[in-house]
């Protein structure tokens, strides 16, 4: 026996390697990924080697920006106070139909049944390692309060759910991964359906989206809420080459990402907002009747 | 032998950093070049069976710590491209820059047929095969490919030149 296992042991530990990644891969694939704590601490020692490169290539940038591309600072300077004049115009009216809003929910006697969250900040600091993941790596982690599912957005839409996570680091899982799947609104039609990740970095599938809605190319996408997904009404995408076949519950569609995740230098983190400390506790007064 | 080991392994933690880096700060989405398995593929065809193969799956564990898909998806692939790579070794000659590069360009397209299927079909995401993206990697890691193995073989001919040192 002894001597079978030195005859073979190259071919043994071989076959040992490939099987044992391979188990575990198979008895873990549709449960997503929880890192070990070996991978904390090796994601803990590269993590910040990304941040100081990716934070040091910024600072390049920024002073290259600041001190030597000064050229059209004027007409800059003047547009951006057009902007400004404008998006206070906005603002305005934004908050009129806010106001609009919360007073006619009130005449409804609706209640908002999210829990109440705020927005975290953070910096991206790497991408996924292989060229076929589809990941972003973020500064934040379980130490800001970030959870594993928590959904991360930009400006322009959203952007992914954190899939694994560290004290300080997080990695977020585009929507554009195959593994992704986000409940979509009409934004004109107000139908439902759901947007799913293909691998394409610019490029998503709509499905279930019933062939007798009235789906059109450009139509605006926008997240459905519900527990566990992206707060209500966050921009996902738009809808492009609209497929009506002459068969079947669905159209086929897809969906181009209104996010250029190749573009993002900050993202903002969806997390619970931090509970509000219980109103003051009334002196102690004697209650009548009860016993002194 | 050991130091060699913890050397190659440093040379793949810089590897996942600049892979992890390098596209983000470039902006890059296509032809983004695979350089842990430029790695595997110069293991399978320059080192020990064992060694080789120990430090494959060490280079996919670190594409796996990344990539947030199920976990030893890439550990499994970069063994067995190892496996694959090392039993067509003999008709594979990496010598020059071209023609590592043409082995890296093959290798990249199989590796991302079969991470493709393996992963639709064992996490039920489907198959989604987007040819462009797997070409345009190829071609990044086909242009790198010279360079990680050149690397790799200052590193190994340091290692030889302090061994042989020791006869004169």
């Amino acid at each position: 026996m002894g001597s079978i296992l030195k005859r073979f042991r190259e071919p043994i530990f071989v076959v040992a390697l490939l099987a044992v990644p391979f188990v575990i891969f198979f008895v873990k694939a549709k449960k997503g990924r929880d890192l070990n704590p070996v991978d904390k601490v090796i994601v803990s020692l590269t993590a910040p080697i990304e941040k100081t490169i990716t934070g040091a290539a910024f600072a390049t940038l920024d002073v290259w920006r600041g001190y030597i591309a000064l050229r059209g600072v004027r007409e800059e300077n003047l547009r951006l106070r057009r902007d400004l004049l404008r998006s206070r115009s906005t603002e305005q009216q934004t908050t009129e139909l806010r106001l609009e809003n919360e007073r006619l929910k009130r005449l409804l006697d609706f209640t908002d049944k999210q829990a109440p969250t705020r927005l975290l900040i953070s910096r991206v600091v790497a991408v996924g390692a292989s060229p076929h993941s589809h990941t972003l790596r973020i500064a934040r982690g379980t130490d800001d309060g970030v959870v594993k599912g928590a959904a991360v957005i930009a400006p322009e839409g959203i952007v992914g759910t954190v899939a694994q996570l560290t004290a300080s680091y997080a990695d977020v899982q585009l929507i554009v991964s195959p593994l992704s799947a986000v409940p979509a609104i009409t934004q004109r039609t107000r139908s439902r359906s759901t947007v799913k990740g293909t691998g394409d970095i610019g490029r998503c599938k709509l499905e279930y989206a019933a062939r007798s809605d009235d789906l059109q190319e450009g139509d605006a996408l926008i997240t459905a809420g519900g527990q566990g997904f992206f707060p209500q009404g966050l921009r996902i995408g738009r809808v492009t080459n609209v497929t009506r076949k002459p068969h079947g519950l669905f159209l086929d569609a897809e969906v181009v990402p209104a996010v250029d995740f190749s573009r993002l230098d900050e993202v903002s983190v969806v997390v619970a907002a931090e509970p509000t400390p219980p109103p003051a506790a009334p002196v102690n007064e004697p209650i009548a009747g009860s016993p002194q | 032998m050991t130091l060699r080991i913890v050397l190659v392994i440093l040379v793949c933690v810089a590897l996942g950093v600049i892979e992890s880096v390098v596209p983000f700060l470039f902006h890059l989405t296509a032809a983004r070049p695979d350089l842990l398995l430029i790695v595997v593929l110069y293991l399978a065809l320059h080192d020990d069976v064992v060694e080789g193969a120990a430090l494959s799956a060490a280079a996919g564990y670190l594409s796996d710590l990344t990539s947030a898909t199920p976990a030893f998806l890439y550990t499994f692939l970069a063994v067995l491209t190892f496996v694959v790579v090392r039993l067509g070794g003999s008709a594979l000659k990496t010598e020059g820059g071209v023609q590592s590069a043409a082995v890296a360009f093959g290798a990249s397209l199989v590796h991302s047929l079969i991470a493709t299927l393996v992963f639709g079909f064992f996490t039920g995401a489907g198959f989604h095969l987007e040819i462009g993206s797997l070409l345009w990697s190829a071609i990044g890691t086909a242009i790198a490919a010279p360079i990680v193995f050149s690397i790799l073989r200052r590193l190994d001919a340091g290692f030889l030149h302090a061994d042989t040192g020791g006869l004169h």
